[in-house]
């Protein structure tokens, strides 16, 4: 039996050396660019014709940003909306990741911890740049929680440093371990299918529909928690309790 | 909360999600940096208990600040 996880494997496809980094493409690199694409094409294809009945897929188009544009009214509030762009972007980029990475044969990037730590990060650098950006250095009062009393404070200021700290890293691995661990589940099942034969396979094969049913929601709900929690601290930055 | 979200609204799996993920990670990255530093420092044990009792804080501190939210969104 192959080991469980030996799809999250990469392979160089085509080696490529630059000032002593190893730049190769690998399959991961190769579904980003699918990724890429397809998100462009699904937004260029839905907002196409712009009809004033939108059609079907103009309609789905329509739906899924409004519904992320009244998460963001609902978490910020109204100054939130300029970064409705990046927002969408952020969501149907890891959506998109999620859903290829559930096609047989294709290769699930944000089982990357790399990838999904990059977003995180510039997810938090980001909203630490907002916090300065409308606050100046008055900002750094995230760290000083208000009511607490002076002879705490140097604790409660350490421990605020440590959750702040601790934040972008628990979003990394959220969407990393779930997706990693649903298919690690997932080829463990099919692994059992193809050993137990014709007598027995069909028990495993059974259980797999409805994990790659529940795969197909933690897919969409990692996505969307990803976003909710991103603007959860672009939030906080701009209104600063 | 006003649900006016239609169909896919999913606060609920949302929160549950975060605050499970929130202590888990906090406890862990508290105690590994605490265990790195007493490697390199050779304090054996004493880092890392801080580490564990810091990253426990942390975690709670920011389910608090969950809560404290959706209080307020309410």
């Amino acid at each position: 039996m192959e080991s469980p996880v030996h799809h999250f494997e990469l392979h160089r496809l085509i080696p490529i050396e630059l000032f002593g980094f190893d730049l190769s493409i690998n399959q991961a690199v190769l579904m980003m660019w699918l990724v890429v694409v397809a998100v462009a094409l699904f937004f260029i294809l839905g907002s196409r014709q712009r009809l004033l009945v939108p059609s079907k897929f103009q309609g789905i188009v329509e739906y899924a940003v409004i519904f992320l544009r009244q998460t963001v009214l609902d978490t910020i509030g109204q100054r939130g909306l300029v970064f409705l762009p990046f927002l969408t972007t952020l969501f149907f980029f890891i959506l998109f990741c999620n859903l290829f990475g559930l096609v047989p044969g294709s290769y699930t990037v944000t089982s990357q911890v790399m990838v999904t730590g990059v977003f995180a990060l510039l997810v938090y650098l980001l909203s630490f740049a907002v916090g300065f950006w409308y606050h100046g250095i008055g900002f750094l009062k995230v760290f000083a929680p208000p009511g607490v009393p002076a002879l705490l404070m140097p604790a409660m200021v350490l421990i605020e440093v440590f959750s702040q700290t601790v934040r972008p890293i628990t979003l990394a691995v959220r969407l990393f371990a779930n997706m990693t661990a649903g298919h690690m589940v997932m080829s463990v099942f099919f692994g059992l299918m193809i050993m137990g034969g014709i007598w027995i396979g069909w028990l495993p094969f059974a259980v797999t529909v409805p994990l790659y049913l529940l795969e197909l929601l933690v897919a969409f709900i990692q996505a969307y928690v990803f976003v909710v929690l991103t603007c959860v601290y672009l939030s906080e930055a701009i209104h600063l309790h | 909360m006003t649900n006016e979200r239609g169909p896919f609204s999913a606060p609920g799996l949302g929160v549950a999600m975060r605050i499970g993920m929130e202590l888990v990670v906090a406890t862990t990255v508290g105690g590994g940096v605490g265990l790195v530093g007493d490697r390199y420092l050779g304090t054996q044990p004493w880092l890392m208990l801080v580490g564990i009792v810091l990253g426990v804080a942390a975690g709670f501190r920011n389910i608090q600040r969950y809560i404290q939210q959706m209080q307020d969104r309410d």
